[in-house]
């Protein structure tokens, strides 16, 4: 299989706010047909590379490419669908009509009627956007993003204040336009968001790329269990146990990331025979991407 | 050159619509646009004139520059500061919508809404007997158009430095003070003399007196007294609202 083109790219990309530095040379290439996801806490900078790719925010340093030319570029634009996290809608106007109006701006546009059962709002079409609930709102914002048929698709956060149920509407939404060719740039902070949908996920802390790759192999990455207990034992000495990838204070326990559980309670057991409160768990998503990004810290300082 | 860059057609006036429609639904502007300035206008020509068709003729002109000033001020100043705020010109600006063609459909709509309302101020001054000619009317009509212009970009202005909450407070400032020292509601003649003085520099004033001279009620002869001060201030209102254009997004 040929490799997919490249729509977008960042090439040593710096940003920063009022002299607080959130992107540092930041590379990063967004290819057709699939769905990356930028992961990492908040203010990780994932919202600022999503402004960057679109040309609403402008780069300090770096180049910015999309569809190889300036993302501000009124051609960048026609093939761009953006969905940000902080948008409001016109109060006074109906679902349909907002569609309809911001599919106009398009060439290249979808139905209205087709946009509205794409992102599932068929049946609120006549409804005002001033009557919509937050969830609602957003799905209005999804449509918007696609109405014009878009070749890169931004989506900022786009499942926040879904029920599970939309979540996993608005992923299957997502994953059909991906499979028909579109490249998509998921920024989230939720590892299941990114590993349900993505088929590369980028993580990112303090404005610098973690980790990159597939869900399959973000996850390989990470420790595997976590291992509760209550010990004497100093946490300075449990962060040399084999297998121990980090060590964290929870009230009287302390919690321990492990890559190997076996080999980490052996010698927890050696170490500290009369420890209590044992409790074993597989690690979390979420406490995975803490520990890549905690690890990474720490190597970096 | 990519098909997919020319503006789809229809976009300006699917803009205009839209933003006509956005300004029928929201009772909180059209109808304070709408029924204050005839309401004022019956109240203080008609009712305390006692029928007399002199002050009803010269109050036409004023009050119709009055009309003008709230669609516009609130119209831009308003709801542009909140569109902003929200997001929604942002969105607007992602997409391949030509750049001009919002600030275009609003002035169109702020038109439409203006021509309403000095529209029921004239029915007004016919029933009550002010009798002007065709070519009176025509200047008098056209003053009052070109009165949405200034306001307009001052509206702009504050809704690209201003949260929502501040234009509304700054328009309704704006809208009181430009009538009041502006002499639409009362000759700029009988104020203070420092307020008079302070007229100069409203557009509301120069308006008001082109009006007047438009109607009749006026010497002509002091056209350009009023008209190369409009002209200045108005571009400084061009100029307001051109740097502010800039000082949105993050």
């Amino acid at each position: 299989m040929p490799p997919s083109p490249i729509l977008a790219r960042l090439t040593k990309v710096a940003k920063s706010y009022s002299g607080k530095c959130v992107l540092k040379g930041f590379d990063f290439a967004l290819e057709a047909g699939s769905v990356v996801a930028l992961l990492g806490p908040n203010g990780a900078g994932k919202s600022t590379v999503a402004g960057v790719m679109t040309g609403r925010l402008i780069a300090d340093a770096g180049s910015v490419c999309l569809f190889d030319r300036d993302p501000r570029h009124p051609e960048a634009r026609a093939r761009m669908g953006v969905m940000f996290q902080a948008a409001g809608l016109p109060e006074a106007l109906t679902v349909a009509e907002t569609i309809d109006l911001h599919a106009g701006y398009f060439r290249r546009r979808l139905k209205t009627t087709e946009i509205l059962d794409q992102a599932g709002l068929s049946a609120l079409a006549k409804r005002r956007c001033d009557r919509l609930s937050g969830g609602e709102q957003r799905r209005v914002h999804f449509a918007l993003a696609i109405a014009g048929a878009p070749d890169v698709l931004v989506l900022d956060e786009p499942t926040t204040g879904f029920d599970p149920d939309s979540r996993r509407a608005m992923w299957r939404l997502v994953r059909q336009k991906a499979d028909a060719g579109a490249a998509v740039l998921l920024a989230t902070h939720h590892m299941d968001e990114a590993d349900a949908l993505a088929d590369r996920i980028v993580v990112i802390a303090d404005g610098r790329i973690i980790a990159d790759g597939p869900p399959a192999a973000i996850k390989a990455k990470v420790a595997g269990s976590t291992i509760r207990i209550r010990t004497a034992l100093s946490l300075a000495h449990m962060q040399i146990l084999p297998g121990a990838a980090t060590v964290t204070q929870r009230g009287a326990d302390a919690v321990i990331l492990t890559t190997n559980p076996r080999a980490t309670l052996e010698a927890l057991f050696r170490a500290d025979p009369l420890l209590t409160g044992l409790e074993v768990s597989s690690a979390s998503l979420e406490e995975a991407l803490a520990d890549i990004i905690a690890k990474t810290m720490k190597e970096a300082a | 050159m990519s098909t997919l860059v020319a503006a789809a057609p229809g976009v300006y006036v699917r803009e205009a619509g839209a933003e006509v429609l956005k300004s029928a639904r929201t009772p909180q502007f059209i109808i304070p646009t709408l029924i204050l300035p005839p309401a004022f206008y019956a109240l203080f020509a008609l009712g305390m004139g006692n029928g007399d068709i002199d002050t009803a003729r010269r109050t036409l002109a004023t009050f119709g520059v009055f009309a003008v000033m709230g669609p516009a001020l609130f119209g831009f100043g308003a709801n542009v500061a909140g569109e902003r705020e929200s997001g929604q010109l942002e969105l607007k600006r992602l997409s391949p919508m030509p750049a001009g063609a919002h600030i275009a459909a609003k002035l169109a709509a702020t038109i439409v809404v203006s021509v309403i309302a000095f529209s029921i101020i004239y029915a007004l001054a016919i029933f009550a007997g002010v009798d002007l000619s065709l070519l009176q009317w025509t200047l008098l009509g056209g003053v009052h158009l070109i009165s949405v212009l200034p306001f307009a970009l001052i509206g702009l202005g504050f809704g690209y430095r201003l949260g929502q909450k501040g234009a509304i407070a700054i328009a309704n400032i704006i809208f009181l003070a430009m009538a009041v020292m502006g002499g639409l509601w009362m000759p700029v003649a009988v104020l203070p003399e420092v307020i008079q003085t302070i007229a100069w520099a409203l557009p509301s004033y120069h308006l008001g007196e082109l009006a007047l001279m438009a109607a009749g009620q006026s010497d002509a002869a002091h056209l350009w007294l009023h008209a190369v001060p409009l002209v200045l201030l108005t571009c400084a209102a061009a100029v307001f609202a051109w740097t502010g254009q800039g000082r949105h997004g993050a």
